[in-house]
């Protein structure tokens, strides 16, 4: 039994039963919970990348510590060992969180140290005569940053949020080691029933191959419209 | 008097770049800044809206406003201090993200929260008085330095200061446009509007100025009506100086 099984895992030839049946389980998977987590995610962790950001930036020596610390910190461990401590960690000394919220708040807190990072380089290079422009015209330092800095630091910061934003996408799939039924989890199950290991997981890679090419067909379109008013 | 300045210091670290100014400037009157590169006439003139916080000294407008800055000032005093004065700037620093007239309207709209429709007549008149209605939804990158410049004067008058402060207006030009923007300063200079005017440009300083100021080495060197300061100067560096510009080679 368990050898046929294997011997037909082997066979090349494509089940097309087996991806009818498949496809929309993963499908469902990754509308109910790979696209949530990423959208969800990546919008609170660029809040917190934002305050980040601002307060590295700030004057305050206490402010800047507490953010370089966290920054460091979720850069210098693996994004597994993060969505474990949160999931199975906090569960074990009594503070339980549902898979998702606990996929949620790891997420965030990564995207949230890496996108601080990006959206802090580039404030810095908004040229230095943007904000005396700003100042000269009596703007205070809240004013200046929100409409003369910020707008342009987030054209130049589009690109590498971007593939933030992509990389953040295929790194939900993690969220399948602590139960989330995303779309490779949906896929996983599928395949320890059915041993069709390489077909799942090509179609499941397919998936995600078609919704980041789809971001970055987006992705174009936001460079070019925020180009606008830059020479060529 | 409008603006009286008295014993401005200012240094960058170690080098003392102002050494105690004092001056005052007449409302109304145009005083053109001249010396050589690395004198401190750019920074006094940063300093007189805190663009450079002076480290020492006062700075007065009229009767109703002294700022002294022995101890450091309030964001508050220097918003106010700010707000007295609109700057041009050698590098235009037009905000690159909106079109010409709405660089105009950001001071009135977004500082001083005038009601849009009156900003955007005042706007729509002050670019034209620089002669660029018809320009007034380009972006700054489609406008050339002498446009960008006028704009930049433009979005400076908007919120209506008292003193216009002018930091070699003209240096980034290319030769052939420079007249285009002294055109305009020139107009300003007529409407009666004060003006401080940093600039390399000794014919134009002779011709507008009431008044011309000479600082050299962090101190104001000489000082006087530009007939008698570029013409018959007193002190032997203002001659020096006016001779190596007037006679390069």
């Amino acid at each position: 039994m368990y050898l046929n099984n294997l011997l037909a895992a082997a066979d090349p030839i494509v089940d097309w039963d087996l991806f009818q049946s498949s496809l929309w389980p993963m499908i469902q998977g990754g509308i109910q919970y790979t696209i949530p987590l990423t959208l969800i995610s990546f919008a609170i962790g660029l809040l917190i990348a934002l305050l980040t950001a601002l307060a590295r930036l700030s004057n305050s020596k206490i402010l800047a510590g507490i953010a370089r610390v966290y920054v460091s910190a979720i850069r210098g461990t693996p994004l597994l060992v993060q969505l474990s401590i949160i999931f199975f960690g906090l569960a074990s000394i009594g503070l339980v969180i549902d898979p998702f919220p606990s996929a949620v708040i790891a997420f965030s807190l990564n995207v949230g140290a890496y996108a601080s990072e990006i959206i802090r380089a580039s404030i810095l290079s908004v040229p230095k005569g943007q904000w005396e422009a700003g100042q000269a015209i009596g703007m205070t330092h809240r004013q200046a940053l929100a409409r003369i800095i910020l707008p342009q630091a987030t054209r130049v910061s589009i690109p590498p949020l971007s593939n933030s934003f992509i990389s953040l996408v295929k790194d939900t799939s993690l969220a399948s080691t602590i139960l989330v039924t995303e779309l490779f989890r949906k896929s996983q199950e599928i395949a320890a029933r059915t041993y069709e290991f390489m077909q799942l997981y090509i179609t499941a890679a397919i998936l995600y191959w078609i919704v980041c090419f789809t971001l970055s067909v987006i992705q174009g379109r936001i460079e070019k419209r925020l180009d606008r008013y830059v020479a060529k | 008097m409008l603006l009286s300045v008295e014993n401005l210091h200012k240094s960058f670290g170690e080098m003392n770049v102002l050494k105690g100014i004092d001056l005052s400037i007449e409302k109304g009157s145009v005083v053109a800044i001249i010396g050589p590169s690395g004198s401190g006439k750019t920074t006094m003139l940063r300093c007189f809206n805190a663009l450079e916080m002076p480290d020492k000294g006062t700075i007065q407008f009229e009767q109703d406003f002294k700022l002294s800055f022995d101890k450091a000032p309030s964001k508050k005093e220097i918003l106010q201090l700010r707000r007295k004065s609109g700057m041009v700037f050698q590098s235009y620093n037009l905000f690159p993200h909106k079109t010409a007239i709405e660089n105009v309207m950001e001071g009135p709209v977004v500082v001083q929260k005038k009601e849009k429709a009156a900003v955007k007549k005042l706007a729509e008149s002050l670019l034209k008085k620089v002669g660029l209605e018809e320009k007034m939804h380009l972006y700054p990158h489609q406008l050339s330095g002498g446009q960008q410049q006028r704009v930049g004067i433009a979005r400076a008058l908007a919120i209506e200061p008292e003193l216009m402060l002018f930091d070699e207006p003209t240096s980034a030009l290319d030769p052939e446009i420079v007249g285009e923007v002294l055109h305009v300063i020139r107009d300003l200079a007529n409407e009666g509007w004060t003006m401080a005017i940093v600039t390399h440009e000794l014919k134009f300083a002779e011709e507008v100025a009431d008044h011309v100021i000479f600082i050299d080495g962090g101190h104001i060197v000489e000082q006087g009506p530009p007939a008698e300061l570029l013409k018959n100067p007193q002190e032997p560096r203002t001659r020096q100086f006016l001779n190596r510009i007037l006679n390069p080679s």
